[in-house]
């Protein structure tokens, strides 16, 4: 059974719900940024944005009285959105290794 | 190849079919924008148009038109690309067309009784002629049969005619998914008296196709569309394609759970729906990872500035509605307050538009590009492209715009009606009468007439755009040389 959210924690849980969300996307995109251009101070602030996030799985957890199962939903989150953006890093390299030059213009598919 | 006149000439016999579909797709979305406003109007005016086109019809029709004309603008893009994708013709031309009239005459029925014959109690006469009472699927069931028949006549179609030519990575996704696509809407057809029973099958038809198969197909269409607009290579993006469906079909089938929360069945949905919503949203921060790599390495040289504005407004709007706005509200902790209010709309308003009215546009605009004769729509057009970028511009702040204003009214619904009168009765209306939700909707319907106008400029630019052109487009495979 669920304990549901208190009135007075309803804007705080959508809120965090929102930002856990919107800052694994900015962290995906300050990481990959980081990647491509090369720019180490970017992974600074891509841990920052993670660090966010970490935060909002926490407040989360709070307000919607996450326990037992539900705890190990907020760990697979925490996880999950540090490790995806490393792996599809990795499947985008993988997928373009073969990829001319700088990719500019690339060869037209078959 | 003639050039800009529209030109049936220019395209193959899939393509004739295609923009038929397109343009019955622009007159329901039209038809959508319309009643979604006299709706909205009832809010504020609870007396308006009352006994004459009353607010449940206009809910009605401006749901089932949306669902539509997205089905309309699938089909048509599938048809769009399938001989171009299997490098043959479409083995059944004549068929196509005759199916395509026979859908579009039914949905003119179906409409028609929407909006006439919407009176008197419900049978089981009225189940099969007038009205079946499912949300978004209301169709009569004699309706359901067509749209099966159809839809399956589409399906052959398409199969046989990646048959007789040759197969793809994408070509292949596409036919598997429209056999589920088929498949599914057969479970939002039984008839039980069992409210809970019925509830479970019609989520398979909506959630099933909205949050699994409908994102396979515009998977497949986007993949498509970048090797189009944007030559990229065919071998990244089947391999992304396939990431894509394991991702969305792993977290997505599952995912279903979250609409069996509070219909009646067994507590373990609570589990299996929590989990699974809280990884969907993992496949749309794939997306963003993907999009900053490709657009390092393809410096966004493209051969239809329109189409690719709005596959990056698909991007985005997919990652804030069906993302951001979804996982807001997705848990049951908090979903038993937000459940079927506002927020809900909010939710949908956003998601709908983001990830499936965008890319069928984006077709539409690469679609009227070839019926044009491969007229150029790179930058620098004749009116230097000011009716598509203020279309795009007034259809994404008004959607954004009522999106926040239903999540504002939502919000004070949830509050009220849920947590503070429990679901009430009087709940219910004592939150219609709170001075932010009568706000929220007021801003929705000034919104509702920012996206109207966006709606109206798109239907004009695409009847005119690349009118006046003389340039072919350009090759977006072929780089241009460097100083």
């Amino acid at each position: 059974m669920i304990d549901p959210v208190a009135i007075s924690n309803i804007l705080a849980a959508a809120v965090a719900g929102a930002l856990v969300i919107m800052f694994g996307a900015i962290y995906a995109l300050l990481f990959a940024f980081s990647r491509l251009k090369q720019r180490p101070v970017l992974m600074i602030w891509a841990y920052l944005a993670y660090a966010v996030l970490v935060v909002a799985v926490g407040v989360l957890s709070i307000t919607l009285n996450m326990r037992g199962f539900w705890q190990a939903v907020a760990v697979v989150m925490v996880v999950g959105y540090f490790v995806a953006p490393r792996l599809i890093w990795n499947l985008c390299a993988g997928t373009h290794s073969t990829e001319p030059g700088d990719g500019l213009g690339t060869v037209r598919h078959s | 190849m003639s050039i800009a006149a529209l030109n049936s000439a220019n395209l193959n016999a899939g393509q004739k079919v295609a923009v038929k579909y397109f343009t019955v797709a622009m007159v329901l979305f039209f038809a959508q924008c319309l009643f979604g406003m006299l709706a909205g109007l009832q809010y504020l005016q609870p007396d308006f148009l009352y006994n004459v086109l009353d607010f449940n019809v206009n809910r009605m029709v401006h749901i089932n038109a949306m669902v539509v004309w997205m089905l309309f603008g699938f089909i048509g893009s599938v048809y769009w690309l399938v001989e171009d994708e299997s490098g043959t013709e479409l083995v059944g031309a004549k068929l196509a067309n005759v199916n395509f009239w026979i859908l579009t005459l039914a949905v003119t029925v179906v409409v028609l009784v929407y909006l006439f014959v919407q009176t008197g109690p419900g049978t089981k006469e009225t189940i099969w002629f007038i009205n079946e009472g499912r949300e978004y699927i209301e169709a009569p069931r004699w309706a359901d049969f067509g749209i099966v028949a159809c839809v399956l006549i589409f399906f052959y179609n398409v199969a046989a005619t990646f048959m007789k030519g040759k197969w793809s990575g994408i070509s292949g996704v596409l036919v598997l998914d429209l056999v589920a696509l088929a498949g599914l809407y057969l479970a939002g057809m039984f008839y039980t008296t069992n409210i809970s029973m019925d509830q479970h099958w019609w989520w398979w038809v909506i959630h099933l196709w909205v949050e699994a198969t409908w994102e396979v197909l515009v998977g497949c269409i986007m993949a498509w569309g970048l090797m189009k607009t944007l030559g990229a290579r065919r071998k990244i993006v089947t391999t992304w394609l396939y990431i894509e469906v394991a991702l969305m079909f792993g977290s997505g089938i599952l995912g279903l759970g979250h609409h069996y929360f509070w219909i009646g069945t067994p507590e373990y949905w609570f589990t299996i729906g929590g989990f699974f919503s809280a990884l969907e949203p993992i496949p749309l921060v794939a997306m963003v990872v993907h999009a900053v790599y490709d657009s390092g390495t393809h410096n966004f040289r493209n051969s239809n500035h329109p189409a690719l504005a709005w596959l990056i407004a698909h991007a985005f709007g997919n990652f804030f509605g069906a993302g951001v706005w979804g996982f807001m509200h997705t848990l049951p902790q908090i979903n038993l307050y937000t459940h079927g209010t506002q927020w809900t709309a909010s939710h949908g308003h956003l998601a709908f538009f983001g990830a499936y009215a965008t890319i069928i546009i984006a077709m539409i605009y690469i679609a009227v590009q070839k019926w044009r004769g491969d007229v150029w729509m790179s930058g620098d057009l004749a009116d230097k492209g000011w009716k598509w970028k203020w279309s795009l511009g007034l259809l994404n702040v008004g959607v954004v715009g009522m999106t926040v204003a239903l999540l504002i009214s939502g919000y004070e619904q949830s509050f009220v009606e849920r947590a503070l009168e429990g679901s009430t009765w009087g709940g219910y209306f004592s939150a219609q009468t709170q001075p932010w939700f009568i706000q929220g909707m007021h801003w929705r319907m000034l919104f509702g007439w920012v996206t109207t106008a966006g709606v109206v400029l798109l239907l004009w630019d695409l009847a005119t755009i690349g009118k006046k052109e003389t340039r072919r487009a350009i090759d977006p495979t072929v780089t241009p040389a460097t100083t």
